[in-house]
């Protein structure tokens, strides 16, 4: 947990003071209030870092995703599974016609229509899933340079991010797709 | 915590402790504690030795195992006597005024 939360502090200050932080957690225990400061302390220092480097003392880098890529895809998927799998068995059970899944949908469609938060969380998933996918592909760095303040925006491809990214705005679109057409029968009907 | 109203000011507050000699962040906090009855989170700790650091006022010794103790440099306790110099003269106006 302290671990993770040490994730708040700029890397510099993580590289310095974290294993003491850590080791001084160790010794006095992690409870609500241990937490809560150690955000506080991590937020603050963030925002050090940044007036540092926007008045020239250094630079900063926002990037929380870059350094582990592979990790933020598979979370990504894991978000986008359940409306991935809704979407599919749709599809087909639905515009493919295969009316051996009929049986299995209909109980689950019942089931969305009288949970409504269930229903957001699957329609939301495709956007989350594609922003955690691709956060590791973008990061922001502040300087400054000559005295002037600089933001540089840094972006990379990695295939694995790319394509959990292409799958979850593929997954939305189809949703958004089925949700309009759906709209657009009961207006005709 | 704000850097002027004592006793919340840990930076203060850890330099006062550094005066009695060097210290690493578990025995810091437990001499604030006994000092100033104030426990300071070891976020606020870190954050504020952090920035003593990097004026010059405190510095590392080496490592010993996980942790690692701090000592006020000359700097540090200039710095030390000045603010409870100030300190002190406010304390006495106030306490002079209240009629304590």
């Amino acid at each position: 947990m302290i671990r993770f939360l040490l994730r708040l502090f700029p890397t510099a200050w993580r590289d310095r003071y974290g294993e003491e932080l850590v080791a001084l957690v160790d010794d006095t225990g992690l409870d609500a209030g241990t937490v809560a400061d150690v955000a506080r302390a991590g937020v603050n220092e963030r925002a050090r870092s940044a007036r540092a480097a926007i008045a020239g003392g250094g630079t900063m880098t926002i990037g929380p995703a870059w350094r582990h890529p592979t990790l933020w895809a598979a979370v990504g998927l894991l978000v986008l599974v359940p409306t991935m799998t809704f979407v599919l068995l749709s599809m087909l059970t639905y515009q493919l016609g295969l009316s051996g899944l009929a049986a299995t949908m209909e109980p689950v469609n019942r089931w969305l229509d009288s949970q409504r938060l269930a229903d957001l969380v699957l329609v939301a998933a495709p956007g989350i899933a594609f922003i955690v996918a691709a956060a590791p592909l973008v990061r922001l760095t502040l300087a400054t340079a000559d005295g002037e303040p600089s933001a540089t925006l840094g972006l990379r491809l990695r295939a694995i991010n790319l394509v959990v990214a292409s799958l979850a705005l593929a997954v939305g679109a189809l949703l958004v797709g089925h949700i309009v057409w759906e709209a657009v029968l009961q207006q005709g009907a | 915590m704000t850097d002027t109203n004592f006793p919340n000011d840990p930076g203060l507050l850890l330099m006062i402790s550094l005066a009695g000699g060097p210290k690493h962040g578990h025995a810091m906090l437990l001499d604030v504690e006994g000092f100033a009855g104030v426990r300071l989170g070891p976020g606020t700790l870190y954050g504020a030795l952090s920035r003593l650091e990097s004026a010059g006022q405190v510095e590392a010794l080496p490592a010993e195992g996980r942790r690692r103790p701090y000592r006020l440099t000359p700097a540090g306790r200039l710095a030390l006597a000045d603010r409870l110099t100030a300190l002190e003269r406010a304390v006495t106006t106030g306490v002079a005024r209240v009629g304590a």
